[in-house]
């Protein structure tokens, strides 16, 4: 399993270390590798963000609040902090954690100590105690990306998805993806987990870093299989049989985003005769070209609702790459069919509206754009539109505003 | 041939009949006498109706009924926007271009009418046939390797009249021979190159390469041609393709900006910049005098696509003048208020595009467009996007 290294390090100490499966993901199998490595997210961290850190363990240190513990206490701290530091750059753990516990102990609100406890407690597979510290750290340093990354990860081990989702999240919005082995975890976990709560396209994104980056390896191949075929599940969940599909939908997928698009039409290709009835996999394929050319995604996206007729955003996907293509009185009717059963669908409103104001129905085409727009004032689709209706209809100065808001919007 | 201009003739006369229409058809029925005797006078004078069953179906084209349009599209640059192997006037005239590009050197050799494609790094050296020639003045030339196609990472520029980095691809740095060949293209690039290059290139979502033939013919914007054709030769005329004259400027746009780029795609793709003055339908919408209603600002009001494109300014006057013309513009201020009022421009009648539909160069410097953002440019005004 590719990311097994990651947990099953400490347990198994060296003998993952010959474990050769993943390249240079072998260096996972080292507990104290991984410590190394986990570092870099402190020390791959902007500089404002480690500056940050500095001053607050300066400050920490120097706080008046250290008078209450004393001239002992604070001798006792240092000692402790030093002897802590060494055991860890000494590798060894079970002293270190100890020593980093007694420090934080006397001291609470030592941020740096946290950080380092929360890192070695993750290293030895204690994610409870090390989700506990990272707790400490991040009341200390509120969305510090570094400890929300860690305790993301720490979440996950756990089993608390929603919990780790968040903390991801939000560790990579503010860069802690920075550094590139983080990176690979980071995006990796996150993907899973978007995946898990069905936010396929955003997994997608995640995913394309591997294929950008050529980093080719079996989970993320199931992962991404996963995500495309909209399946909520985490690799590990995956069912035995249904490992191989997906895996080899991830790899036909992979090799879009790598732009090896010849390979992945073969792939898919096979995939569709191998698979015929699998829901999913046409529009995954669709999924994937309609950034490029919804011309051929449209092909995807009827071949899927061939298969799945009930599939609803193969749908509206359909409706809508019709629409975005000049195709208006074939997306007409596909965009009915999809605000009947979802009527809050902002893409059906959006195909729909566009799509009647281009054939002739500006009235309604315009109030289902308008409705686009009060949910959502910034959609450029539905400006585009609007922009479009006026134009044809000769309202100039409307059609200007309209014109207006697609450039700024555009930009 | 002539049997079926005959066929269609008795259809055009027989239609106005059954409309009861000679009066409003009487032109149209002159014409296709005229025609039938023109007709005679070529073939002369001789109707050879034993032929009819076995050459009709070959003969008909495009041109059995409308020679004059197909007459001027042959020499069209949309009929040219590929040009056939062995048929290139620009190699042809330039049988020997070279090139040095960072570490790699270039050569496009023309000999027999064959060319070859060729790069070195000084020990090794790819040599490929070029199969695909886009465009008519500048050209860039897609290369078949090992089953995948490629872009020329050098264009032939026609305003130097000499190799130069193909535009778009400044940002590579080619890191082996294959790279500095070209760019591999996805199948959505190749399909949209030879869509609008090349016609018979594209089935649905397959690249029929097999079928190609340079150029774009009549049915990439007429289409229904190729039925109308058909029926036609069945006395069938309910199958005529969509009249484009009938099109309101928001819709030619669109039309003409399959290929050139609607303003919608470039929104929606947030293209910035003068790379992409090129895009004429995007900057031509741009405009303030653009409203999708008024055909005066189609891209057909000035541009025949069967014709080529007259690069005297003073052609266009005619179309300016036609909103910004002292009659017009006092015609427009009797409109009810709040209507846009076209200004007369104070400085001159003459050569109206030269000042307010500028040059612009591309980036490098290898190219110049018109850009059709018409505007009163300010001086010292920079590219608008």
């Amino acid at each position: 399993m590719f990311f097994a290294p990651i947990s099953k390090a400490v347990t198994e100490g060296a003998s993952n270390s010959k474990d050769n499966r993943a390249g240079s993901w072998s260096l996972w199998g080292s507990a104290w590798t991984r410590v190394c490595l986990l570092l870099l997210v402190c020390v791959s961290m902007a500089a404002a963000e480690q500056s940050a850190l500095v001053a607050a363990v300066v400050q920490n240190r120097q706080n008046p609040q250290d008078a209450q513990h004393g001239q002992q206490g604070a001798a006792s701290f240092d000692e402790l902090a030093g002897r802590a530091a060494a055991a860890r750059d000494g590798g060894n753990l079970p002293l270190a954690i100890d020593l980093y516990g007694q420090a934080e102990r006397v001291k609470p609100d030592w941020a740096e100590g946290w950080f380092y406890l929360g890192m070695l407690q993750y290293s030895a597979n204690a994610y409870p105690a090390a989700i506990d510290a990272f707790n400490h750290l991040l009341v200390l340093q509120p969305g510090m990306p570094p400890g929300m990354a860690l305790r993301g990860l720490c979440e996950f081990e756990t089993g608390a998805y929603d919990d780790a989702l968040r903390d991801l999240e939000q560790a990579v919005a503010k860069g802690a993806a920075n550094q590139p082995r983080n990176e690979q975890i980071l995006r990796y976990h996150l993907a899973e987990l978007l995946t898990r709560s069905s936010r396929f396209q955003d997994a997608l994104a995640q995913y394309k870093f591997f294929a950008a980056k050529k980093i080719e390896d079996e989970d993320v191949l199931v992962g991404m299989g996963l995500a495309g075929m909209r399946v909520a599940l985490l690799t590990k969940d995956v069912p035995a049989g249904d490992r191989e599909m997906y895996q080899a939908a991830g790899a036909a997928g992979y090799a879009l985003l790598a732009e090896n698009t010849q390979e992945a039409d073969g792939l898919f290709t096979q995939l569709f005769a191998r698979y015929p009835t699998a829901p999913n996999l046409h529009f995954f394929y669709g999924f994937l070209l309609f950034p490029h050319t919804p011309e051929l995604a449209i092909e995807q996206f009827k071949s899927e609702v061939s298969v799945a007729p009930s599939n609803l955003e193969a749908h509206a996907m359909l409706a809508f790459s019709l629409m975005i293509t000049g195709r208006y009185s074939e997306a007409e009717p596909e965009a009915e069919l999809v605000l009947a059963k979802a009527p809050d669908m902002e893409m059906g409103q959006l195909a729909l509206g566009r799509s009647l104001a281009e054939i002739g129905d500006v009235k309604r085409g315009t109030d289902l754009l308008n409705q686009v727009l009060q949910a959502d004032p910034d959609n450029l689709e539905a400006h585009l539109g609007m922009a479009s209706v006026y134009s044809r209809t000769g309202r100039r100065e409307d059609a200007d505003r309209e014109h207006k808001i697609c450039r700024s919007l555009a930009k | 041939m002539l049997t079926v201009s005959i066929r269609f003739a008795a259809a055009w006369l027989s239609r106005a009949a059954r409309r009861g229409g000679w009066m409003a058809e009487g032109g149209r029925a002159c014409a296709v006498i005229w025609m039938l005797c023109l007709l005679c006078t070529l073939g002369g004078g001789r109707l050879v109706w034993g032929q009819t069953a076995k050459s009709k179906t070959a003969a008909v084209t495009c041109a059995t009924c409308h020679a004059g349009v197909v007459a001027n599209y042959v020499h069209a640059p949309m009929r040219h926007a590929m040009e056939a192997a062995g048929g290139n006037p620009v190699l042809d005239k330039h049988p020997n271009l070279t090139a040095q590009v960072g570490g790699y050197s270039y050569s496009v050799q023309t000999k027999d009418g064959k060319s070859t494609y060729s790069v070195t790094n000084g020990t090794e050296t790819l040599t490929l046939p070029i199969k695909w020639m886009f465009g008519t003045h500048s050209q860039t030339w897609v290369l078949e390797k090992d089953g995948h196609l490629y872009e020329s990472y050098v264009t032939y520029f026609a305003r130097g009249e000499q190799l130069g980095i193909t535009p778009g691809d400044q940002r590579i740095t080619p890191t082996n021979l294959t790279e500095a060949m070209g760019r591999k293209l996805p199948i959505w690039e190749t399909q949209e190159c030879f869509k609008c290059h090349a016609s018979g290139a594209v089935d649905g979502a397959k690249l029929t390469l097999d079928t190609l033939r340079p150029g774009l013919d009549c049915e990439r914007c007429h289409v229904g041609a190729q039925q109308h054709m058909v029926d036609a030769e069945h006395d069938n005329f309910k199958t005529l393709p969509k009249s484009l004259k009938k099109m309101d400027a928001e819709n030619v746009s669109n039309l003409c900006g399959s290929c050139h780029r609607t303003w919608d795609t470039v929104m929606r793709n947030h293209w910035q910049g003068p790379a992409f003055v090129r895009f004429q339908p995007y900057r031509l919408e741009h405009s303030r005098c653009f409203i999708g209603n008024d055909a005066r600002i189609s891209c057909l009001a000035c541009h025949d696509p069967h014709q080529g494109v007259d690069h005297n300014d003073a052609v266009y006057d005619a179309k300016c003048l036609a909103c910004h013309g002292a009659g017009k513009v006092a015609a427009a201020e009797t409109v009810a208020a709040g209507a846009v009022t076209p200004k007369i421009c104070p400085v001159s009648k003459d050569k109206c595009v030269s000042c307010h539909m500028p040059k612009v160069e591309l980036p490098g410097g290898q190219a110049v467009f018109t850009d059709h953002f018409i505007r009163v440019v300010k001086a010292g005004e920079g590219y608008p996007d």
